[in-house]
């Protein structure tokens, strides 16, 4: 897909722009703090419905103003796509050729985008939960019955926490924790499953990116620890008995903290370098280089899914890559992804690709098109 | 406040009303005013009387103003099935179906730990207690199809099934007369799984 226009109207520091985009990769260049990444994140928004940085829709809209939207023209395989977002105070409308659409899920996805920012580097450094955040968003995106099952696997964990929590108090209805158990297994099951596939998926993707990108001197592989393993060659029926035994054992020890012990909820996955663990030995290099192969691994897993290559947005990062990497990254979406990248300058970035881009100079919320 | 306190009084009580705003509210304050005395009154007397005069079925547990409900005391209906219900309102959209024939039982809720509503917290004891009493051959669990309603069906049937009573679950996936094109994916899965052959 190709965004050929984006247009945007009091978006944080912007006041309005029109842009055109013709070329695959296009350049934002401009001192820190003059809008770079606020038009990156006006492509997303208009993707996502909601930014990769705040939860606050209130600061989409520039200071003392009262409406904001973003519009996007889509160049897709099945034809053109005319996108509006108009955010106000009160919330969010999503249009798609002039036509609102009232549930967010039958907007999300007329614009598919992978956004590769610094922050990323937490799914490899961060905390387990940052890496369950990313594994629910990616899946979210390309499966709803994964969001489905997920928003009630945490409805009936709080269930069964408040119940464990109180069990002390209340001990008549101890058969009322065997229903629960029974529900969370098999929601718990369900998405450990999925996660699994998914993580298989990527490992295999992002493990040939890393490697061309490292010219075969690394080899990447990701490890799922799942708090409940699962056996693949085990039936449903199995595993919700296996499931269950081990919610048994647990019994004690997790009414004496109170909480579930067992499930989705503590899962974690790890990335090792040449079977080394990148978050605790792993160079910042590899770090970053593991997460840029993630991150290309979802362009691949988006095409997959939905028969066209992404938009890829890039902030922020291709400048921190050695001239080694940046010629694998611009070498793997050339021709096929359109990408936006942002830097200081040009320094540094030396690429064909890159020297064919069209430029836009940002200065103080403008943008300027220099080539 | 700058409204004289009768007015200011009725709008605060509108107020408490759920899906009321303080500016509806003060809408309909205003309307009342505007009202006829009598209209007014009767109003006021059905609000009271609508408290006052309810009970609880000592049966089925529903909301009537005699005991027992006219379902219950309705010598037509079938007394071996029951079908239960969450709440009042479901009880009503069943009826409104003139399908169902049997004898109902109103929860008046779902077990949610989380609300600290368990298992006595609902009309569940008075359901065993007419399951013991009464010759009854099946009952229909038509709670919600969501976490607490499923949870509330999987718990009654675990009670009622060693009884030797037997134990039905209404289906759930897509509407009748619906487009396909139209069912979310989640409906649309789960009238997948629940499929039948023909």
């Amino acid at each position: 897909m190709f965004l050929k226009e984006l247009e945007i109207k009091q978006y944080r520091n912007y006041s309005y722009q029109n842009l055109f985009f013709t070329k695959p990769i296009t350049l934002f260049l401009g001192q820190n703090a003059q809008g770079k990444t606020n038009l990156m994140e006006s492509i997303y928004v208009l993707a996502m419905t909601k930014s990769h940085r705040s939860t606050k829709n209130k600061e989409w809209i520039a200071w003392e103003e009262q409406y904001s939207w973003i519009k996007g023209q889509i160049e897709r395989k099945r034809g053109p796509l005319r996108l509006e977002i108009q955010l106000t105070e009160k919330g969010k409308k999503a249009k798609i050729n002039g036509l609102e659409q009232k549930k967010l899920s039958d907007y999300i996805g007329a614009l598919n985008i992978v956004m590769f920012a610094p922050e990323d580097l937490s799914i490899v450094k961060g905390s387990p939960q940052q890496r369950r955040r990313f594994l629910d968003m990616e899946l979210g995106q390309i499966s709803p019955m994964y969001l489905h099952h997920l928003a009630q696997y945490q409805k009936v964990t709080s269930q069964r926490n408040q119940w464990l929590k109180e069990s002390t108090k209340n001990k008549g209805f101890a058969d009322l924790l065997e229903i629960l158990n029974l529900q969370m297994a098999e929601l718990a099951i369900r998405l450990t499953v999925k996660r699994l596939e998914f993580l298989v998926k990527m490992e295999k993707w992002a493990g040939e990116i890393h490697q061309n990108i490292t010219q075969g001197r690394e080899h990447l592989t990701i490890k799922y620890q799942p708090s409940f393993q699962i056996d693949p060659n085990a039936s449903f029926d199995d595993l919700t008995e296996a499931y269950l035994v081990q919610l048994a054992k647990l019994k004690e020890r997790e009414i004496s903290r109170g909480t579930s012990l067992l499930g989705p909820h503590r899962d974690d996955f790890h990335f090792y370098i040449n079977q080394n663990n990148v978050q605790q030995f792993g160079s910042q290099g590899q770090q970053r280089t593991a997460a840029l192969s993630l991150k290309l691994a979802e362009i691949q897993l988006i095409y997959e899914e939905v028969g066209e290559y992404p938009i890829l947005l890039l902030d922020d990062v291709l400048s921190e890559l050695d001239a080694s990497r940046q010629t694998h990254l611009l070498d793997a979406i050339k021709d096929k992804v359109q990408t936006f990248v942002t830097a200081t300058g040009v320094e540094g970035l030396k690429h064909q690709t890159i020297e064919e881009a069209s430029v836009f100079r940002i200065h103080a919320g403008e943008a300027t098109q220099e080539k | 406040m700058y409204y004289p306190e009768p007015i200011a009084k009725l709008i605060e009580g509108f107020t408490r009303l759920p899906g009321i705003g303080p500016k509806t509210a003060t809408r309909l304050a205003f309307h009342v005013l505007n009202m006829k005395e009598e209209d007014v009154v009767e109003i006021a007397k059905a609000l009271v009387n609508a408290k006052r005069k309810l009970l609880y079925c000592s049966h089925c547990q529903n909301i009537t103003d005699v005991d027992p409900c006219y379902i219950c005391s309705d010598k037509t209906r079938d007394k071996s099935c029951i079908c239960v219900v969450q709440d009042p309102k479901d009880l009503i959209a069943m009826e409104r179906t003139r399908e169902f024939h049997g004898q109902y039982h109103v929860l008046h809720g779902a077990i949610s730990p989380m609300d600290g509503i368990g298992p006595e917290d609902i009309r569940l004891p008075e359901l065993i207690k007419r399951l013991n009493d009464e010759q009854v051959t099946e009952i229909i669990l038509a709670t919600n199809p969501n976490i607490e309603g499923e949870a509330t069906a999987m718990y009654i049937s675990r009670l009622v099934k060693p009884i030797g009573i037997k134990v039905t679950r209404i289906a759930h996936g897509l509407p009748v007369g619906g487009d396909l094109e139209y069912a979310d994916e989640v409906t649309l899965t789960k009238a997948l799984e629940g499929r039948r052959e023909i």
